[in-house]
């Protein structure tokens, strides 16, 4: 019962989170900002308009949407929100379902360069080239997460019998992984310093270029998408902070896992408003560094630390 | 159950490998003051501080005084004066400098390891990261070109000895006048440094060391 | 109180900072007498240390000290006359820094703590730096950033050094106090592993400072662009200091039975120097880059001396009191001449017997001192050292050996008699001062003096410095 609400939960307070960034940035500006609810009217106001096509496009064009919404939705249902089992889960599902993300971001990929505009194309290829180097940290953290737990689920690593967080055995190296994860949250999620999601020049964009072509509900779905993706990262960070053990209670355990949440979020605002953007040639050097933290952690577990 | 020692050396490694990878001075003179504070609470962390003579504490403070705020506070001023902010081209770039941190930690986790030291708990951690520690300041020095970041390197470098010299070395050996001494040398080290990076700056109207080439046989 | 020795003039050099330079320099004379006073006292045993743990008068720092201060008194007459005589835009910095220099130097001499010598030894190197940059131009800035960034670097391996020693001290059961003096007492039960790594780390550190080859880089240009009475300090007084942080550890090695391993090392490492040395004394454009190198070649005579052991080592402490005197002397006749025609370039100096007469010859006898002929003492040290080496059978090292002095000579002598006997080229400019004459002249005859008479005290030191490792008078 709790997974399903918890579930529930997620689906519908996402695009409440974004709005916490933009009080953040407004407030470190002197503004008074945008309310906080704007996201779903964003949402609503795409939903109602129609949606056109360019003559130039195919299938391709209108498939990429609706498959990266979904595959945004599907990591939902694996993921152990505030510590209550999540709905589905096998053995070894973290890596099927970081490929069903990749393969989101893959037909976004497809329907940008299926537009055949130029701008679109140098999007993609800045997307994916940063993209694949952030795989890199995620996929070294599933090694270290591998050799501390020696599962590869979602719900063995935080409410499994040595769930991970800063609080736990080897709480040392996971902060390590927080640094490194917050990184990769705001690689993948096309944040400050990364990419600016305000920009205003297509020349400087990587991931809001790439959808410049979409528009009515295909947008919606491509925001919405977005912001399932941005709730998954910052639920990953939040349990790496602190552990939800079942003996808080259900209800404690969403009070404490929203107000880390917002926690997160708000960090994103700080950070954006305290950083500027990267210039495109330091990007790579950002990334590479959180894998490097990661790697950091995994060595360490040879031997020093068990 | 939370490893204050650990996540302390945690801290350590992190400012290590970040410092690898950035090219503003500024970030690097924070680095360092975190890397300071966090050396120097190690040892503290080691012992326990249950029994702790008043001297010692005294000791303590002072420590984190020079490492975590007088040698950073000097280094902000050196960068201030010579108004560079940051490193441009360096001897080695920043991807290859992370691979060389990657490559450090995992030479040095071998390293210990086949030293096969009966040490007291918790040591080869600290070992390991001391370790990396004064190689990455070894490597900070060879491969940037302005003086600034080869006083970091060298103070990194002190940092990394110093915490050997708390893994391996009873601590009732310790001596607080000779500890201080060190110190001292280390803050006067720093000071002299900056001295003639100011100089050097004025002098060359850079602070670039491959502008030191006059002196050749 | 021991410690006297070195406060007084760390004190002194303190107050100086604050004075004007007339006063200061004058106080620089009386500080250097009363510590060659005290020095005088400490040999005859008047103080004890009043912490025991961390200095103690130890038969091989007393020769040191005693060196130290006899050339610093000799020095500190010349810088009375040549503070006035230069453009040294910080006179106050000058004079108190010398006092510096000298209380660290007098520390490191005292020091029985392993790692309180390390502080002393850093010490030198920061009080020394504003020395070498006093003049600030670009080369002295370049030379002072190499000093100050090499040496500190190096020296922090010797901490290291330290480090694993006192770490195979923690290894055994034995719980004795940090200090070199009770660590010889246990020094057979040590962990040799980390007492050999150990020493490797402090040759490596202290070698730096000492000016072995290939750590030695930094030296030539200290050496060059310091004014000359601090030259003179660095080659004569500093170069023994870093010495004795070698040659304390080396003394543990051999009492614990690795005595074959430190003394291998020191024979390579002072091959090794001499020759790097040598080669770059060959057409050496700047006379005082060269008499750096001679330093460096010098120091590797020591080094090699004291690895070949027996009665090497007796010749090896000769040298180090001969070269004191002769290089310290030849110093401050290499700043009497650049005084007087303000170029460092062996080119364009010419005619000096005509023009610098006295000092002509303070130079002259310097170098036949330098290269090693009687009756300056070198020659004596030098043949003891390959004396001792053939006694240990080391034929190819004793080849060595004496190719490198060769060497040196011919290359001393060429630049020596061309800026003697060649045509003027650049006008004279200061003329001599009886102040700046005289201190080469007592370094020199100091030389000659102890070759012939040597004090029986002096002598009994070196013996006792020399005996705890083997050291012998008669083959």
């Amino acid at each position: 019962m709790e997974s399903f609400i918890s579930l529930a939960i997620a689906l519908l307070a996402a695009p409440l989170f974004p709005g916490i960034i933009l009080k953040v940035k407004a407030f470190f500006a002197g503004k008074q900002g945008p309310p906080l609810l704007i996201k779903y009217y964003t949402l609503f106001k795409l939903l109602k308009k129609g949606s056109v096509y360019s003559n130039s496009t195919s299938f391709v064009f209108t498939l990429g949407p609706v498959i990266s919404f979904a595959s945004a939705v599907i990591v939902l249902f694996f993921f152990p929100f505030a510590g209550n089992a999540p709905i589905f889960s096998f053995h070894s599902d973290v890596i099927i379902l970081f490929y069903i993300m990749g393969l989101g971001r893959f037909f976004t990929v497809i329907a940008a360069l299926d537009t055949a505009s130029p701008f679109e194309g140098m999007g993609a290829a800045r997307e994916v080239f940063f993209s694949t180097i952030a795989e890199l940290a995620i996929f070294t953290v599933l090694i270290l997460f591998y050799r501390l737990t020696g599962s590869l689920s979602f719900s063995e690593y935080f409410i499994g019998e040595t769930p991970i967080s800063l609080v736990g055995v080897s709480g040392a190296l996971i902060v390590f992984v927080v640094v490194s994860m917050f990184m990769v949250l705001l690689t993948e999620n096309s944040r400050v310093p990364v990419d600016d999601p305000a920009t205003h020049l297509e020349l400087t964009m990587i991931h809001e270029v790439m959808i410049l072509d979409h528009s009515g509900p295909d947008l919606a779905m491509i925001e919405l998408g977005a912001f399932y993706k941005l709730y998954f990262y910052a639920a990953f960070v939040t349990h790496l902070i602190f552990p939800f053990v079942p003996a808080n209670g259900p209800v404690m355990n969403t009070v404490i896992f929203l107000a880390i949440m917002a926690a997160v979020y708000a960090t994103i605002g700080i950070v954006e408003s305290i950083m500027a953007r990267f210039k495109m040639n330091l990007v790579p050097k950002f990334i590479f560094t959180s894998f490097a933290l990661v790697f950091f952690a995994a060595i360490l577990t040879i031997g020093v630390i068990q | 159950m939370i490893n204050y020692t650990e996540i302390t050396i945690v801290f350590i490694l992190l400012s290590v490998l970040l410092s690898l990878s950035s090219s503003r001075l500024m970030t690097l003179v924070k680095l360092m003051a975190l890397q300071g504070g966090a050396v120097s609470l190690v040892p503290l962390l080691l012992e326990g501080t249950q029994h702790l003579p008043m001297g010692e504490l005294l000791f303590f403070q002072v420590m984190i005084l020079i490492k975590c705020i007088i040698i950073p506070g000097l280094l902000v001023l050196a960068v201030k004066r010579v108004r560079i902010k940051r490193e441009i081209e360096p001897f080695i770039g920043y991807h290859a400098s992370i691979v060389a941190g990657l490559v450090i930690l995992l030479v040095s986790v071998f390293v210990t390891g086949y030293l096969k030291l009966s040490l007291p708990e918790g040591h080869n951690f600290v070992l390991v990261s001391a370790i990396t520690t004064m190689a990455a300041g070894f490597f900070l020095m060879m491969a940037r070109r302005k003086a600034i970041t080869q006083v970091i390197g060298y103070l990194m470098l002190e940092n990394g000895i110093y915490l050997i010299g708390t893994a391996l070395t009873n601590p009732s050996h310790t001596l607080y006048v000779v500890e201080f001494g060190v110190l001292l040398d280390l803050l006067v080290g720093v000071m002299i440094m900056g001295i003639i990076l100011h100089n050097i700056n004025s002098a060359f109207d850079d602070a670039d060391t491959t502008l030191l080439g006059r002196l050749k046989d | 109180m021991i410690e006297f020795v070195f406060l007084l003039p760390i004190i002194m050099g303190l107050i100086i900072l604050a004075l004007p330079p007339s006063v200061g320099r004058l106080l620089l004379l009386i500080t250097s007498l009363m510590h060659l006073q005290l020095t005088v006292m400490t040999w005859l045993g008047k103080f004890t240390p009043a912490f025991a743990q961390l200095f103690k008068a130890t038969p091989e720092g007393l020769y040191i000290l005693l060196i130290t201060s006899f050339i610093f008194f000799c020095i500190s007459v010349y810088a009375f006359a040549y503070v006035n005589e230069t453009d040294i835009t910080n006179k106050p910095a000058f004079n108190g820094c010398m006092l510096l220099f000298l209380g660290t130097m007098s520390m490191v001499t005292l020091s029985d703590h392993p790692i309180m010598l390390w502080v002393a030894v850093e010490a030198t190197t920061l009080v020394s730096a504003p020395l070498i940059f006093i003049h600030r131009s670009k080369e002295a800035l370049e030379a002072t950033w190499k000093y100050v960034i090499i040496c500190s670097v190096g020296i922090a391996l010797a901490l290291l050094g330290c480090f694993f020693m006192t770490l195979s001290l923690d290894l055994t059961n034995i719980r004795v106090p940090l200090s070199y003096t009770s660590l010889y007492k246990v020094a057979s039960s040590l962990d040799p592993i980390w007492l050999k790594t150990g020493f490797i780390f402090v040759i490596i550190g202290f070698g730096t400072k000492m000016g072995l080859a290939p750590m030695h880089t930094w030296l030539p240009d200290a050496h060059s662009q310091a004014p000359s009475p601090a030259s003179s300090l660095l080659s004569g007084a500093l170069l023994n200091c870093a010495f004795l942080g070698i040659y304390k550890m080396h003394i543990l090695m051999v009492a614990a039975g690795l005595g074959q391993f430190s003394s291998n090392l020191l024979i390579g490492f002072g091959l090794f120097s001499m020759f790097v040395g040598a080669i770059f004394i060959i057409n050496q454009p700047d006379y005082k880059r060269m008499l750096a190198y001679s330093s460096i070649k010098n120091m590797g005579i020591i080094a090699f001396g004291v690895g070949i052991g027996g009665f090497a080592l007796y010749g090896a402490f000769l040298h180090i009191l001969h070269h004191s005197l002769i290089k310290s002397s030849l110093f401050l006749s290499a700043g009497n001449i650049l005084l007087g025609f303000n170029t460092k370039k062996v080119k364009k100096i010419g005619g000096m017997i005509k023009y610098l007469p006295k000092t002509f010859v303070s130079f002259i006898a310097g170098f036949v001192a330098i290269s090693g002929l009687p009756p300056f003492g070198m020659f004596l040290s030098e043949v003891v050292i390959i004396i001792g080496a053939i006694q240990s059978g080391k034929y190819l090292a004793v080849t060595m050996f004496m190719l490198a002095v060769l060497i040196v000579f011919a290359g001393i002598g060429k630049a020596c008699l061309s800026m003697s006997f060649g045509d003027e080229v650049e006008k004279l400019q200061t003329k001599e001062r009886m102040l700046r004459v005289i201190p080469p002249y007592v370094l020199l005859a100091a030389s000659v003096i102890i070759t012939i008479w040597m004090p029986q005290p002096v002598y009994n030191t070196i013996i006792n410095s020399i005996q705890i490792i083997g050291g012998k008078i008669h083959g």
